[in-house]
């Protein structure tokens, strides 16, 4: 005898909640009156059966292992999203991106799928008795997609890994898949799948595998120890060394040129900013630490449980993938010990890295890429990443010889291949797709942590009113110097704005909307040091996030040579020979040591200028030094500041 | 030590002196870890950069700038530039020291620095012609004095060549040092076989001659006499002081050992005399006995090894209580001991374990327990105190004002290295002295580099650290033949191709050297330092310059996109190409947004390879003379051209010129046009819709008819600004194709002037650059013989592709699907002088400013 969960009288949440309890005690659960609603049985991870009696909206099943989900009509999109093990039988339709990221899951669909059916799917089986709609099996991973009607336009785009198998008719194959014939041996374990949900079928297969083109570049990029980018607006030297570099490496190569680190030039940046008090007031006083509060809480303005951190400083996002583990590791211990929070970047999380960090943020990206429910639940902050300042409008790369066993493990994918991620969400489209994206996270977690929104600066004015709207927790706003592993040089230096200029454009659209305060901004890309934090923070960012200067702390050189994987120092990498270069408990110690620097540089600012809060720092407390600095925040032009910032002699 | 390399100070170098040949002005500079740890400063990366360029005289300049031993140094120098290498936490620090071995080696023993001739009437008198005096010798001299050197035994070197056995450092390696040193400074005057004071002889100099005759003395007499370890039966005549074993070994004498010979203590001294003794006639094994362990010895790694190798055994954590005559042979009674509480210099005091007494057998017991310096002249005059020569470290003076005293007599037993820091040092404080100046400002090492570029060398993250071919005890081990050779030209490139470089810019403007040293430096000052913290904090407060000062010119460079995000749809999927295709006059359609111009005055066969290209990749060019038949050629017309009816269209140069002929010639197949500058804008424009022209080519450089002119102009973002506002203000925006020349290095320049408004961006250096072009000193373009025809081809091919390739990219970033869908606002501008210029807003800001405002 089935539980009963009736949504004519709870809310999807509380009908969630329910669903989970019963599941928990491995009850099976009927789903009555569910009216088409969204996240219906999201999060689920027991092995039981869950009948829904009706139509469900979107993400039904989504994020979940184990339970097997029977649906009696229709789903919206997004049926079964990253679910691991367990299954969906829908007897009617399925909506767009039926079986996204799914991970091993049995999706069965009797009538027709969506559009882009399978996006970036991992392990498993999608079918689809009916018809599927366009671009099915797009950037897919692994596992097969059997579609037993006809094949919509371009399926298969921009297959990676894994089988579409269509018994009716193909059109139009997606660039990055080939038509072969089925092997005999493939036929028999679709059978023996379609004997077991009872579906009949006496027809042919045809199969799409990845045709692997486009993937690989005809001529490497030469490998040069980077010359700086010598000259910026005004220098006589318009052809300069670098110019001319460049345009030498793109003659032979044909592309653009990849590094990793962010703008590499010269922009307005918070060092064009001073601090209105003279710092010789600043005394080497132990107990400036005790006199000036730096405790900050994130994220937890709408009722989830906030991150709490010793001082507004976080670990930006970083990828376990572009970073050795080593390296993900030594942070985490790093961050655990000043007691601020780690973020898992892209590409899961691993158990060694929850365990050394105190606080850690998931953070989801388009690829989902390592993304499951069971690390959703023990994150302390999910973040949804929509872009980054080092690169953003992009989708990334990560070449096969990286995709070690490892990474491919805890991504989720198969070992070595050519590994792409779509430039945008399979499921985010727009803001509103966005908001409902969050609150399937949020079904999923109980609305127990807080989800965030990472962000490449761009049009922040625009966007930062959106992800208000959105209803997100806080912003990781990060501007056009944050760095990454691998980018196109132009992109890294032309496109996006500088963490300066996001900073203030993002207060002024809060402003603008009444709702100045309400939206907490974590403010990264370029923050080197205390001072550069104490100056956000005064400035209105609620706390800081440092990648680039955390890892320099580690031990990294900044050749800027990240891309190539054989990082010298082991920070960077994958090789097991270089990353035994890297010491996790003496960089852990370093880069412990690092952001225990920066406390004390905030906290003596803050006392500097007779705050006993950091954030009581405020825009009185800082002029601009430049033109540009001025007219980007606002703040006076006092270029006689410039001589006013020496601390005095001993 | 290498503790110490992270010192928030050495951030700040003081600058060059006058006429140096360094830069060590450049704003980057920080001197590097293997530098800092070095007593005498030597600037090791940019003599490995040059080694890795093979500019192996630059590099002995290098060494030679801060090192008068630098043979001797090559071979035997303690080297605490090593363990402070930045790689040695990575995968083994790079091998400097073998490095400038090699250095020396190529240059050959014969190399010689410039002379310096005497120029001062002072002179000085120098007691001991080991490290420390020759040094000191040698810089007095560069200052031009005249300096006399007075040395107790028959030849130079002191402990180097006294106390290092041959087969670590050959006789002849210190004497090429010695001989290049005379050879630089005929001002130093040498006196062998003069020691200080009569007691010896007739043949000594004294203190009261040597004041007489110089107007100052220097007193670096050495630490000559081994230590006793003060245990019961040490005064048997098996029982004897290292340094003085090395001494004879050294003067030539092969004594005969017995079978197994004991050498006490951990230091160089005793790993030289453990690796000799082995070597002589008689001794079949050597052991040696240390009172700490294998952690705390101070024997240099290198050394130590090669003790091990040669299979001497060393006994760790005993010590000796008592050599016991056995008939023949001795019994060395040795006790355990075991690491007690660190004591005064920090290292952990060796406490005996009771009851763990025992016996080694043994026929020769060497004690190298640590030396003093002893003479009884200068006890005499009241100038030694206790075992060394009284001095003050702050002014290297002794008790008596005109005598001063420098080296392992006057500071206890050291390392060459630190003699020569010494020799530099009392050097200084004797000029200043010399030159009458009282409490002169205090002796630093100074650091200078040479901005040496750095290696590029594709597997410098992969090679490991190269060794030196070891040779061991050889084949004739009593004739002391080189333990090591040299590296091989490749071996040496290769070793100095994996230097960080951590003196050298690599990292962008946030993550400088200089910052990332101090990023360094905060991540190893231990929280509870405050006052570290707190110079940390002055230090890193200190504002950067403005990087956009008045003046500056506005460029592309200033010119960013803004990505779409939330509020602009992303393009899907990741890597789908834009749309590129240009059309130009509704007539002219181009694979691309980019059209080639400015390559009239290249030579003709470089004109027929880039025409190749051009022609592969689609596109047209714009000039006086056709490329080629197979590429469409737009004739610009200069004063006094004819139209050529196998041009696709004419561009009229001279803004004024009669537009009649042209038009004529073009009729309705061909498009015509003209060039706008800022000269006149506004009445071409009108001109030229007058007339009913197709096509406007805004000549940035203000010369598109005379050659190279992208080299003389950079670009011009207000003829941009100028010739879309106008002809806004007009209405006829639609009415002119635009085309935009002048400065455009890359895809996403082109973007960006398609972004204010054209239709094509027109390249000229680039792609002479492509075809390997090089812009000469004459303001021209060199074409050479090392690209090959296909070389310029394909250069042409890829960088139009790469231009195409990167303009897709910066639109798609933005959210658009066509690269001519780019708009002015999906720009902004990072300074204000560009904001102007463009009339796009400042980034963070959303007013477009005036220009004159």
């Amino acid at each position: 005898m089935a539980q009963v969960v009736d949504l004519s009288a709870l809310s999807v949440t509380e009908g969630n909640k329910l669903i989970r309890q019963y599941a928990e005690a491995g009850e099976n659960i009927d789903v009555l009156n569910p009216d088409a609603r969204h996240h219906i049985g999201v999060g689920v991870t027991n092995e039981v059966t869950i009948r829904v009696h009706g139509s469900a909206g979107y993400f039904c099943a989504g994020l979940t292992d184990g339970p097997n989900f029977v649906v009696d009509n229709n789903v919206g999109w997004g049926v079964a999203d990253n679910m691991l093990k367990g299954s969906v039988v829908v007897n009617g339709n399925a909506g767009a991106i039926a079986g996204v990221a799914i991970r091993g899951a049995e999706v069965v669909v009797h009538g027709n799928i969506g559009s882009r059916a399978g996006q970036v799917m991992k392990e498993g089986t999608l079918l689809c008795r009916g018809n599927a709609n366009f671009m099915a099996g797009y950037m897919m991973y692994g596992g097969r997609i059997i579609i037993l009607g006809d094949a919509g336009d371009r399926v298969g785009e921009g297959l990676t890994g894994g089988s579409i198998y269509v018994a009716g008719k193909i059109n139009d194959v997606g660039k990055g898949a080939e038509k072969i014939d089925l092997p005999s041996d493939e036929l028999d374990s679709i059978k023996e799948f379609l004997d077991r949900y009872e579906i009949p079928f006496n027809g042919t297969l045809q199969k799409l595998q990845p045709s692997g083109a486009g993937l690989r570049y005809g001529t490497l990029e030469p490998r040069v120890r980077n010359v700086p980018f010598y000259t910026f607006s005004g220098a006589s030297d318009y052809w300069n060394t670098k110019v001319q570099e460049d345009i030498h490496v793109k003659a032979q190569i044909g592309r653009y040129r990849l590094r990793g680190y962010g703008a590499a030039r010269a922009l307005p940046h918070l060092g064009d900013i001073a601090f209105r008090k003279d710092l010789s007031d600043t005394s080497d006083d132990a107990n400036v630490l005790d006199k000036v509060n730096l405790k900050t809480e994130i994220g937890g303005d709408n009722g989830a449980e906030a991150i709490k951190l010793s001082m507004p400083v976080m670990i930006a996002p970083m990828s376990y993938g572009a970073l050795s583990k080593s390296t993900k590791v030594a942070l985490a211990i790093a961050s655990g010990l000043s007691g601020i929070s780690e973020n898992t970047g892209e590409g899961g999380m691993s158990d060694e890295q929850r365990e050394a960090a105190d606080q850690l943020i998931y953070q989801c990206l388009s690829g989902r890429l390592g993304w499951n429910i069971h690390d959703m639940q023990r994150a302390n902050a999910l973040e949804i990443y929509i872009s980054q300042g080092a690169k953003p409008g992009l989708g990334g790369q990560l070449m096969a010889k990286k995709v070690t066993k490892a990474i491919a493990e805890i991504r989720g994918i198969p070992e070595g291949i050519d590994l792409r991620s779509p430039s945008r969400h399979p499921d985010v489209l727009g803001a509103d797709d966005l908001v409902i994206k969050v609150e399937e996270f949020r079904e999923a977690t109980g609305y127990k942590v807080p989800v965030a929104v990472k962000l490449g600066a761009g049009r922040v004015r625009d966007d930062i009113k959106i992800a208000m709207k959105d209803g997100f927790d806080f912003v990781e706003l990060d501007g056009l110097q944050g760095s990454t592993g691998a980018a196109s040089t132009e992109v890294l230096e032309f496109v996006g704005i500088p963490t300066l200029s996001a900073i203030q454009e993002a207060l002024d659209a809060l402003e603008e909307i009444d709702s100045a305060g309400k939206l907490q901004i974590v403010l990264m890309g370029g923050i080197k040091d205390g001072i550069d934090a104490a100056k956000a923070i005064a400035l209105g960012a609620d706390a800081v996030a440092v990648g680039t200067g955390a890892i320099i702390a580690g031990g990294c050189i900044a050749c800027m040579q990240c891309h190539v994987g054989t990082c010298v120092v082991g920070i960077a990498t994958q090789d097991p020979v270089h990353e035994a270069r890297y010491d996790t408990q003496v960089e852990a110690q370093n880069i412990h040591r690092y952001l225990e620097s920066m406390r004390w540089q905030m906290a003596a600012i803050a006392h500097a200028h007779g705050h006993d809060d950091i954030h009581k720092m405020g825009r009185d407390d800082l002029v601009a030094l430049t033109p540009e600095a001025a007219e980007i925040t606002g703040l006076p032009y006092e270029p006689g500041y410039r001589n006013q910032q020496t601390v005095a002699a001993e | 030590m290498t503790s110490d390399v992270y010192n928030i100070d050495r951030i700040a170098p003081a600058a060059a002196p006058e006429g140096s040949r360094d830069d060590t002005a450049l704003s980057h500079y920080v001197p590097a870890p293997c530098q800092v740890a070095c007593p005498i400063g030597t600037d090791a990366p940019s003599y490995i950069g040059y080694i890795w360029e093979n500019k192996i005289e630059e590099a002995f300049e290098a060494i030679t700038a801060t090192n008068p031993f630098s043979s001797i140094c090559g071979r035997v120098c303690d080297a605490p530039c090593e363990p402070a290498c930045r790689r040695a936490d990575s995968d083994g620090p790079i091998a400097i020291r073998n490095l400038k071995r090699y250095v020396m080696e190529q240059l050959g023993k014969d190399h010689r620095l410039p002379v310096v001739e005497v120029s001062q009437k002072k002179t000085v008198g120098i007691v001991g012609g080991g490290p420390a005096g020759m040094t000191a010798a040698q810089d007095l001299a560069e200052a031009g004095y005249e300096v006399h050197v007075y040395e107790m035994t028959d030849r130079l070197g002191g402990m180097m060549i006294w106390g290092i056995p041959a087969f670590r450092l050959p006789v002849g390696t210190i004497a090429e040092d010695m001989d290049r040193m005379l050879a630089h400074c005929p001002g130093i005057k040498v006196h062998l076989n003069t020691p200080l004071g009569k007691e010896m002889g007739d043949g000594g100099v004294t203190l009261e001659e040597l004041k007489e005759k110089h107007d100052a003395v220097l007193l670096s007499i050495g630490a000559w006499w081994g230590k006793s370890m003060k245990v019961e039966g040490d005064d048997d005549d098996r029982v004897v002081d290292g340094v003085g074993f090395l001494r004879k070994v050294n003067n030539g004498e092969r004594p005969q050992m017995p079978s197994v010979v004991t050498v006490i203590g951990g230091g160089d001294v005793a790993m030289d005399a453990c690796r000799a003794a082995a070597r002589l006639p008689g001794c079949e094994k050597v052991k040696v006995i240390y009172r700490r362990g294998p952690e705390e010895i101070p024997a240099r790694l290198d050394e130590l090894e090669g003790a091990i190798k040669e299979d001497i055994e060393i006994i760790y954590n005993e010590q000796p209580v008592a050599v016991v005559p056995d008939g023949d042979a001795l019994k060395l009674r040795c006790i355990k001991t075991e690491m007690g509480e660190p004591d005064e210099d920090g290292r952990r005091r060796p406490v005996n374990v009771e009851g763990s007494e025992h016996d080694i057998d043994c026929g020769l017991v060497i004690m190298a327990v640590g030396q003093q310096t002893e003479s009884e002249h200068l006890d005499g005059h009241g100038l030694i105190n206790r075992d060394r020569v009284q001095t003050e470290w702050d002014g290297m003076r002794t008790p008596d004002e005109q005598v001063f005293a420098a080296g392992d007599g006057a500071f206890g037993g050291s390392t060459i290295v630190m003699a020569m820091q010494h020799g530099h040092r009392s050097a200084y404080y004797i000029k200043a002295f010399l030159e009458g100046r009282e409490n002169p400002v205090p002796y630093r090492v100074p650091f200078r580099t040479r901005d040496v570029p750095v290696a590029q060398d594709a597997d410098w993250e992969i090679f490991a650290r190269e060794e030196q071919e070891f040779h061991g005890l050889g084949s004739d081990p009593v004739s002391f033949p080189e333990i090591e050779s040299t590296y091989t030209p490749r071996s040496a490139k290769c070793e100095a191709a994996r230097c960080y470089r951590c003196d050298v810019e690599t990292g962008s403007q946030d993550y400088s050297v200089k910052n990332r040293e101090d990023l360094f430096v905060m991540a190893r000052t231990a929280p509870q330092d405050t006052r570290t913290q707190r110079a940390i904090l002055n230090k890193r407060s200190q504002p950067r310059e403005n990087p956009f000062p008045e003046g500056g010119l506005p460029t592309f460079d200033d010119l960013v996109f803004l990505p779409a995000n939330l509020s602009r749809l992303v393009i899907d999927p990741y890597r789908d190409d834009c749309n590129v295709i240009t059309k130009i006059a509704d007539r002219l359609k181009l694979a691309s947004p980019s059209i080639v111009a400015g390559l009239d005055d290249a030579a003709d066969e470089v004109r027929a390879d880039i025409a190749k290209g051009v022609a592969t990749h689609g596109t047209a060019y714009i000039g006086r003379r056709a490329l080629s038949a197979d590429v469409p050629w737009v004739q610009l017309l200069a004063s006094g051209d004819a139209p050529d009816s196998n041009a696709v269209g004419y561009i009229i140069a001279d803004a004024s010129a009669d537009l009649t002929a042209m038009k004529a010639a073009a009729g309705d197949d061909k498009f015509t046009g003209m060039v706008f500058t800022s000269n006149n804008l506004e009445a071409s424009i009108v001109k030229a819709l007058e007339a009913e022209l197709d096509v406007a080519l805004l000549d940035g450089t203000r010369g598109i008819t005379s050659a190279w002119s992208e080299l003389v102009v950079d670009c011009d973002l207000e003829l941009l600004r100028d010739t879309i506002a106008i002809m806004r203000g007009m209405n006829r925006e639609e009415d002119l194709d635009i085309l935009y020349f002048g400065g455009l290095r890359s895809g996403t320049d082109v973007a960006k002037a398609l972004a204010l408004g054209c239709n094509a961006g027109v390249l000229g250096m680039s792609i002479a650059m492509a075809a390997g072009g090089t812009p000469e000193e004459d303001g021209t373009v060199g074409f050479y013989s090392d690209y090959t025809s296909e070389d310029r081809t394909n250069g042409v091919v890829q960088i139009l592709q790469a231009t195409s390739g990167e303009a897709s990219i910066m639109a798609r970033c933005t959210g658009k699907t066509n690269v001519h869908n780019l708009e002015p606002e999906d720009m902004r501008s990072v300074t204000i002088t560009s904001a102007r210029a463009a009339g796009i807003p400042l980034a963070g800001t959303n007013r477009i400013m005036e220009a004159a405002e």
